[in-house]
């Protein structure tokens, strides 16, 4: 125990005495989301200011007096065009809409009848497809019309009051959806690169230049280098993962906007965090073990950080899966390492979490990294595996 | 004499890759280390000599237990390589280019490290720390960085840090490789120091001068077989060592 901790306190210093270490691996990604997503927030903010000032712009050809008030309301109405030349416009681009209505449309259409089998009034409405503000004004002109002709026959409304609130789902309830799909498969990704950040270097760096040797002729048994090293790693790797995820927090407002308004810690109480934590931790122990047994396999860090990424793609993929598992997902499923993490977190996120769930995912998380820790031995035990080069 | 290790038909052999196999004749594996057996009694210094490649470190790595031998056992003051290497590792003492000390931290840092792992106490380890980085010069560069360290200033530390148990039983390859003649003195003087405090030690070395200078007893490996292995005083009765050498060797690849 006093070498696992005498092993324990080297890693440490290694990392926290080393300014550039910590400024890559702990610094920097908190600050790097936070600067990436703020800057991505402010464009999408400005990219939406803009368009918003524009309206579309439209010619209208006999523009009945019936219509005339909403087009007027939704359009910047454009003159001096005939068919010919608003053609032409619309197809350039320097008109997005260009309508043509039959002479006397509201007549003809009172007098339509629709049992006669007489082809009705028609309207032709040119648009650019290639123009996403043509096309944009095209929705936007046939929704109009559509309502319109929706009106001539109306019998009954569909939630006329405009006041009315028939939604009846609590803004937390949805608030608490849209975080359970997307957070578990992000807090997998921080938490993955967060060891990524440091085992490699810690296992195939020593490996490749050549100090662990050192530490392997030493009567320290290969178990308690194992476990020193993870539990270490385990640890830097939570802080590293943190930095990135107080990042994220920080700049959620500037992305979300105001669509982000209904997101707060409060919706959720001491036991969720608990458990979200409790999982948390037995992920990292598996992610760094399972690093770390890639590490060891590796010639060099370089080879190492290549090896990675077939298993970044799976952890990946366990967060993607569970958007879909969610609340219906069976026991058996909480057996599967790592997806069981993602589920927890999903379903604590959206309030349908099963405390059987939790149990099972910690303890077998943390089974699987005992296992881990032991293959890992075996490997320090293995000349083949720690001295060819 | 008291016998403090035995070496018994120790065997190792390396897998070679597909293309070596053509150029060494078609066989799938090459013999590093070939059924050597020999002893080495309490208090001298054993020197194992040979030309690049003949199985010196291969044989010393196994002896410190960080590869296994593939036949064969070594018992070094009472404990097998093959079946207690717990046991063999906090006897002894091991040197050896391949070792190498974390650029990042300290001589201070890396001896205390070093003394906690092998479970020396505080006090002993504070002790000995003094008198040997006093003894190698390393008390003024103690707080330098391993990377600012020269080459010859780096050795002296493995050196230190290979002894922070303070072992009976000392291995060190190539101690003096790389190293300028002062630095090399210091080395020398060192070992015949330890020999005088009664420890064994085991070194292997392919310049002669260092064991004419050093070895009670040397014992000659070409291809992985030891081809002689006698006292110094016996070995060099007729000619110097260099030529003896030449003529053991030149009799090895005769017979093949």
């Amino acid at each position: 125990m006093k070498t696992v901790l005498t092993i324990i306190k080297k890693e440490f210093a290694r990392f926290f005495k080393d300014t550039r270490l910590l400024i890559t691996a702990l610094i920097l990604p908190g600050l790097l989301i936070f600067a990436l997503y703020n800057i991505m927030g402010t464009i999408m903010q400005n990219a939406e200011d803009k368009e918003a000032e524009k309206a579309c712009t439209v010619y209208i050809a006999d523009i009945p007096d019936s219509l005339e008030q909403s087009f007027l309301l939704s359009f910047s109405l454009k003159a001096d065009f005939n068919d010919e030349t608003a053609r032409a416009a619309v197809k350039d681009g320097s008109l997005d809409l260009y309508m043509a209505f039959p002479k006397n449309f509201d007549e003809a259409v009172k007098d339509y009848d629709v049992s006669s089998g007489q082809p009705a009034p028609n309207v032709q409405i040119y648009y650019n497809s290639a123009k996403p503000k043509s096309f944009e004004a095209y929705s936007l002109a046939t929704a109009l019309l559509s309502r319109y002709e929706q009106t001539l026959v109306n019998k009954f409304d569909i939630n006329a009051d405009l006041n009315g609130v028939y939604d009846l789902a609590d803004v937390q309830n949805v608030s608490r959806t849209v975080l359970s799909t997307v957070v578990p498969m992000v807090l997998l990704m921080l938490l993955f690169s967060g060891c990524m950040a440091v085992a490699p270097e810690s296992i195939a760096g020593e490996k490749e230049r050549g100090t662990i040797a050192t530490l392997l002729v030493t009567p320290v048994k290969r178990s308690v280098v194992a476990v020193g090293k993870i539990a270490a790693l385990s640890v830097i790797a939570l802080l590293s993962g943190l930095s990135s995820a107080l990042g994220m927090l920080l700049s959620l407002p500037k992305l979300a906007g105001s669509a982000g308004g209904g997101i707060t810690f409060s919706m959720y109480g001491f036991g969720d965090y608990a458990a979200i934590l409790g999982v948390i931790l037995s992920t990292v122990l598996i992610l760094v073990a399972v690093i770390s047994i890639v590490s060891a396999f590796a010639k060099s860090v370089k080879e190492a950080n290549g090896l990675v990424v077939p298993i970044m793609i799976l952890v990946m993929l366990c967060g993607v899966f569970s958007m879909f598992a969610g609340a219906v997902a069976s026991i058996g499923l909480y057996f599967i390492p790592v997806f069981n993490s993602a589920l927890v977190i999903s379903t604590v996120l959206s309030g349908t979490v099963s405390v059987a769930g939790i149990a099972v995912t910690i303890c077998v998380n943390v089974a699987f990294a005992a296992l881990l820790v032991l293959v890992l031995t075996r490997m320090f035990n293995s000349e083949k595996i720690m001295f060819n080069r | 004499m008291e016998e403090i290790l035995q070496v018994k038909n120790l065997k190792k052999t390396f897998k070679l890759s597909r293309k070596q196999r053509k150029l060494e004749g078609g066989a799938a594996t090459k013999k590093a280390v070939d059924d050597l057996s020999f002893t080495a009694y309490k208090g001298e210094i054993f020197g194992l000599l040979g030309p690049n490649g003949a199985g010196k470190t291969t044989t010393l790595r196994m002896l410190a237990t960080l590869i296994k031998p593939d036949g064969g056992d070594a018992v070094i003051d009472g404990k097998s390589i093959v079946s207690d290497p717990y046991g063999v590792r906090s006897k002894i003492g091991f040197l050896t280019s391949e070792l190498k000390l974390e650029d990042f931290f300290t001589p201070n840092y890396l001896y205390g490290y070093f003394s906690r792992l092998y479970n020396v106490p505080e006090d002993v380890a504070a002790e000995r720390k003094k008198k040997m980085f006093e003894s190698f010069g390393i008390d003024k560069f103690a707080e330098v960085k391993v990377a600012n360290l020269s080459t010859g200033m780096k050795q002296k530390l493995s050196i230190v840090i290979s002894l922070v148990n303070d072992p009976d039983f000392i291995i060190f390859d190539e101690p003096t490789n790389g190293l300028d003649v002062l630095t090399a003195k210091t080395v020398t003087d060192y070992l015949a120091e330890l020999r005088a405090n009664g420890k064994t030690v085991i070194l292997s070395t392919h310049i002669f001068s260092l064991i004419e200078k050093l070895c009670d007893r040397v014992g000659v490996i070409i291809d992985g077989r030891l081809v002689a292995l006698d006292t110094l005083a016996n070995l060099t009765a007729e000619k110097n060592l260099e030529d003896k050498f030449f003529d053991l060797y030149k009799s090895v690849k005769e017979e093949r």
